[in-house]
């Protein structure tokens, strides 16, 4: 498995404690790098800006990374444009909030 | 970005008020024969008014701003030294004021001192901190309008606590009546519309909504606050009337942006509590909507309106704050202990460290006994106003166990 497809396997573990379903159902996640020396850049949003769960999530999905070996450093670049929405969701996200 | 306040501070503003609401609602318990008579304007009314407005209603209020400020204003808490402090000054203050309001009304004054000290540090703090913040919102203003109406509540309350103390004061009915318009609807509804435009859409998961009637209510309701203030100056009968009917219309456009947001919410299912703080709104919409009707049909009686601001304390203001506060401990005390912890091993959601099932008796419980109690009261049956309080009474303390409970999970 490609390192790329091991973080994003580790990041389902990573659930949003307020609605508790995982970050990379609820279509948090844009996107995922990883260079030569295995450093890897995330690239994510969250359901509303200035929501209070803010650090506590970006430092779960820090943890969760560095916990794959042959990670090096994690790097999570937070960005608002585009703004999520719903239709970033997976169906089984949608099903557990009762949503379309 | 670090904008969270130590969970430390909001928390013993928590503990404090829950304290606080019990022993405001036992304070009233005992007393619930001046409450069958509808005297109000007495010592251990004034007591058990002000454990409950200032000891639990203004405390929460503070602990979950110094919370929801910088989260949702991005910008964090100007000095959290001042923080503590004022705390400690206003915590002793409530108490000794609330205290000697019921016991030697004549040195109320000097509690209430301590307590204005405290909150003009609490009124220093959060404009200092909104000033900072970059790009202002309707929230703001909302927030902004919320603490003008407190300033003013605390001089007004000084006079008549100045009054009672060494006289010399006129219109100290007028006083008290403007008091308490802008304690109640001028601060705790400005401030609640304002934090509801963050935790409504937050708490639904809701994406999409307008907010086009925010900056309409937000004016329509300061109209109705001053019309209505000025009748109380210029005796005006047709200006109280067009008071209440302007802070109706503001209220409405409220409820109107609420509907939308929740129409638009992705989160289908809400969490008991929220639904709670919903309730409550439809409450405060119902209690402005009566009051109309009573100015436009001429009932004046004065035990009528004393009830209508119980109702509008409880129903609107208090009813609103349990069901957040049972959000809110929750969030403070996850993030405390388990914000390091996610991604490293399994953490409960929020709604696990809740019983929800608890909460739904409790908040059944306390609608039962307000409706019951203000039945009793309207009805003059001096059993069912004995019972119904003592049951807010008992609800009180089993709400306030059932939050701390929250600190132990
Ligand atoms: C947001 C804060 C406050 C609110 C919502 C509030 C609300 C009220 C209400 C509803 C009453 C009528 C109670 C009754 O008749 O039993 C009242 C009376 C009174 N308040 Fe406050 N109050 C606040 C803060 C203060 C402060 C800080 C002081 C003084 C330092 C104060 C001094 C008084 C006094 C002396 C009375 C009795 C006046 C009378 O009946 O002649 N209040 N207040």
């Amino acid at each position: 498995m490609s390192l790329e497809k091991k973080v994003g396997a580790a990041l389902f573990e990573v659930i949003d404690p307020e609605l508790g379903i995982n970050i990379m159902d609820l279509g948090l996640i844009y996107g995922i790098g990883v260079d030569i020396e295995d450093n890897v850049e995330i690239k994510m949003t969250l359901t509303t800006p200035g929501c209070p769960m803010h650090d506590s999530i970006t430092n779960g999905v820090k943890h969760r990374v560095s916990q794959i070996e042959e990670v090096g450093n994690v790097h999570v670049d937070m960005v608002w444009d585009p703004a999520w929405n719903p239709g970033k969701m997976s169906d089984k996200a949608k099903g557990m909030l009762g949503f379309g | 970005m670090k904008s969270d306040t130590n969970v430390k501070l909001p928390l013993a503003f928590i503990i404090y008020a829950l304290i606080a609401l019990v022993v405001a609602q036992a304070i009233l318990f005992f007393n619930n024969d001046l409450l069958l008579a509808g005297q109000f304007r007495l010592p251990d009314i004034w007591m058990g008014a002000h454990f409950l407005l200032l000891g639990y209603a203004v405390m929460i209020a503070m602990g979950a701003m110094y919370q929801l400020v910088p989260v949702a204003f991005l910008t964090p808490i100007w000095s959290q030294k001042l923080g503590y402090i004022q705390f400690i000054i206003t915590a002793i203050g409530v108490t000794l004021f609330a205290i000697l309001l019921g016991v030697q009304p004549d040195n109320a004054i000097y509690g209430g001192i301590l307590a204005i000290i405290g909150i003009i540090m609490f009124i220093i703090q959060m404009v200092q901190t909104i000033l900072k913040q970059k790009n202002k919102n309707m929230m703001t203003y909302f927030v902004l309008g919320a603490i003008t109406s407190f300033f003013l509540t605390i001089v007004a309350g000084f006079l008549l606590a100045w009054n009672i103390s060494y006289g010399g004061i006129g219109s100290h009915n007028t006083i008290l009546a403007s008091h308490i318009v802008l304690g109640v609807a001028g601060w705790f509804t400005l401030l609640i519309f304002g934090f509801s435009y963050k935790l409504v859409p937050m708490f639904s998961l809701s994406h999409g909504f307008s907010m086009k009637w925010a900056k309409p209510a937000f004016f329509t309701y300061i109209i109705g606050l001053i019309l209505l203030i000025s009748s109380f100056w210029l005796d005006f009968m047709f200006l109280e009337t067009s008071g209440w009917l302007v802070l109706f219309i503001g209220f409405s456009f409220f409820v109107l942006d609420i509907k939308e947001i929740l129409a638009k919410r992705i989160k289908k299912k809400l969490d008991k509590p929220f639904t709670f703080s919903l309730l409550a709104i439809g409450n405060g919409l119902a209690i402005h909507l009566i009051a109309v009707l009573l100015k436009v049909t001429g009932v004046d009686h004065p035990t009528i309106w004393s009830w209508l601001i119980f109702l509008y304390v409880m129903g609107w203001i208090i009813f609103s704050i349990l069901g957040y506060l049972y959000k809110i401990v929750p969030f403070l005390w996850w993030t405390h202990k388990y914000s390091n912890k996610i991604g490293k091993e399994k953490v409960p959601t929020l709604k696990e460290m809740i019983n929800e099932k608890v909460s739904v008796v409790l908040f059944v419980l306390f609608t039962v006994s307000v409706i019951g109690l203000t039945l009793g009261a309207l009805f003059q049956i001096g059993a069912v106003v004995f019972i119904f309080q003592g049951l807010l009474a008992l609800t009180s303390l089993a709400y306030a166990v059932s939050i701390v409970r929250v600190l132990f999970v």
